[in-house]
């Protein structure tokens, strides 16, 4: 008889069996993710500990998205992680004079803002300030503990007392994580995928936290336990790191990562290139189902995969 | 550098022409050295063009020696000027266009196309047509459609140096205040923070 032992028989069904659950389980678990991810965030006042990841390209992306980021709001975004590919020097030095420069207009609006003001608008603006110290009166205490330690945040403060809005500025608010590059120049097609993996894994530890300001240290306030948390919100637009990156979020929503999924962390946000007027790009095409949200720069492409959104120029 | 000597002499009407640094479009340096380019700013009245050559030195210098005589021949007067890259960027240039009431002509780069267009000036981009699946001419199309610039022809630039006397008129400016479905507009910062619930 060519029938195999019944023995080798049950393990063979018993391997289809659970290989089809699993990826029956993985498909519906995906499913989950993706619809989930486009629920309504929940409110949030300036000043809430925010980090947010850039992810940064070849040097026309670069370019983009600072254009795209021009007069950030850092009294929002309070962490900022720029994630540039090994060797991209460039893109690295754009990021240091972005937050150089972000710092030059604070002090320069700090400057104007140190005027009197009106009494009514001092007035509506300490009203706010008091609403949002109700509203958050944990993270009140921690940012109290903040202005003890941290100096140069604390002077700013007391020299405006009105201003509710501080900017989060400064080396430690923001930092520069390089990621290995998916592929190099010449390198080989077959070998691609493995460099790739190694990609994607590298992206994991970059997500789950910036380097902590003092090495095994537990944060001092809670804008140092965001930046050491996970991104609120990752920002991408054209190059290939994006891709990797995006789905290395995924891979964290698929196995709830510190409960990045109930806390509604790592919301995806994909800006296509300016440049791409009739079709998406590679990148684009790749993370058009995947990302929460999806824009297009010119019209034609509105509503592209039944979800690009289209709200002019941006850069 | 090229300003300080452009500045010593009389600049009254500055052609800044920029052709990209890494590798630079050859083509656009052939084409606004030639003698119908050359016949249109002279038309236009401009004094001087400033040519940003990046590594493309030699094909410069021989197109640029050329144009010199032709004009010396005629005997009138264009003064050419050429720079290789700048590092500290192109704003330099653009402010000397910006103060002359002159004209970019630049390669479909999205970078120097962005960068030019914060000054306010009449830009000309010259599509690389030889450059397949780039889409070069379909966002220098696009963008002229809307009249932010105007869109050059490398094998044909005289038309277009001579349009954009009269663009500064009709010009959009950019970044666009309303632009975008039903005219309405959201910048990206209004994208984020609706993401993460900043509502004012």
């Amino acid at each position: 008889m060519a029938l195999p032992p019944p023995s080798n028989l049950s393990t063979l069904s018993f391997l289809l069996t659970t290989l089809a659950t699993l990826f029956v389980t993985a498909s519906l678990r995906l499913l989950v993710i993706l619809s989930n991810s486009h629920s309504r965030p929940q409110r949030r006042q300036p000043g809430t500990p925010t980090r947010i990841l850039i992810v940064l390209g070849s040097g026309g992306h670069t370019h983009e998205m600072f254009y795209l980021l021009r007069g950030l709001d850092t009294s929002k975004y309070t962490h900022r992680t720029y994630v540039v590919s090994s060797g991209d020097a460039f893109s690295a030095q754009r990021a240091v004079e972005f937050e150089q420069n972000l710092e030059t207009l604070a002090k320069e609006r700090g400057t104007a803002e140190a005027q009197p003001e009106p009494p009514s608008q001092a007035q509506s603006q300490s009203q706010s300030q008091s609403q949002s110290q109700s509203q958050s009166q944990g993270q009140q205490k921690q940012d109290t503990t903040e202005e003890g330690v941290g100096g140069g945040v604390a002077t700013r403060r007391r020299r405006a007392p009105t201003i509710l809005r501080t900017p989060h500025l400064g080396r430690q608010h923001y930092n520069i994580a390089t990621i290995p590059r998916a592929r190099l120049i010449h390198q080989s097609l077959l070998t691609t995928p493995f460099t790739s993996l190694y990609t994607l894994l590298s992206a994991i530890p970059i997500l789950l936290s910036s380097p902590p300001l003092l090495p095994d240290s537990p944060p001092q306030d809670a804008f140092e336990a965001a930046a050491c948390d996970l991104p609120d919100l990752i920002i991408t637009n054209g190059p290939a790191t994006a891709v990797i990156v995006v789905l290395a979020s995924l891979l964290l929503k698929f196995f709830n990562v510190r409960g990045v999924q109930g806390r509604g962390k790592c919301r995806t946000v994909y800006v296509e290139s300016f440049a791409r007027v009739k079709t998406l790009s590679l990148s684009g095409r790749l993370l058009l189902r995947v990302v929460d949200r999806f824009l297009v720069q010119w019209e034609e492409l509105e509503g592209a995969g039944g979800r690009a959104e289209f709200w002019g120029l941006l850069v | 550098m090229a300003e300080k000597q452009a500045s010593k002499e009389q600049v009254t009407k500055v052609c800044f022409v920029t052709t990209g640094a890494t590798a630079p479009f050859e083509a656009l340096i052939e084409s606004v050295l030639s003698a119908s380019s050359i016949e249109a700013l002279q038309k236009a009245e401009y004094t001087n063009l400033l040519v940003q050559y990046g590594t493309a030195k030699q094909l410069y210098e021989s197109h640029a020696k050329a144009a010199i005589q032709r004009i010396r021949e005629q005997g009138r007067s264009l003064k050419i000027d050429g720079l290789d890259f700048d590092q500290n960027g192109l704003r330099d240039q653009f402010q000397l266009v910006q103060r002359s009431n002159g004209v970019v002509i630049s390669h479909a780069g999205s970078g120097s196309i962005l960068e030019a267009l914060r000054f306010q000036l009449p830009l000309i981009v010259v599509p690389n047509t030889s450059l397949l699946g780039n889409h070069q001419d379909e966002l220098a199309t696009a963008m002229a459609k809307n009249n932010y610039l105007i869109r050059g022809d490398v094998e044909n630039l005289a038309p277009a140096i001579l349009e954009a006397e009269q663009f500064k008129q009709k010009m959009t400016q950019f970044p666009p205040i309303t632009s975008g479905k039903h005219r309405e507009t959201k910048s990206f910062a209004g994208v984020m923070d609706e993401m993460l619930g900043f509502v004012e």
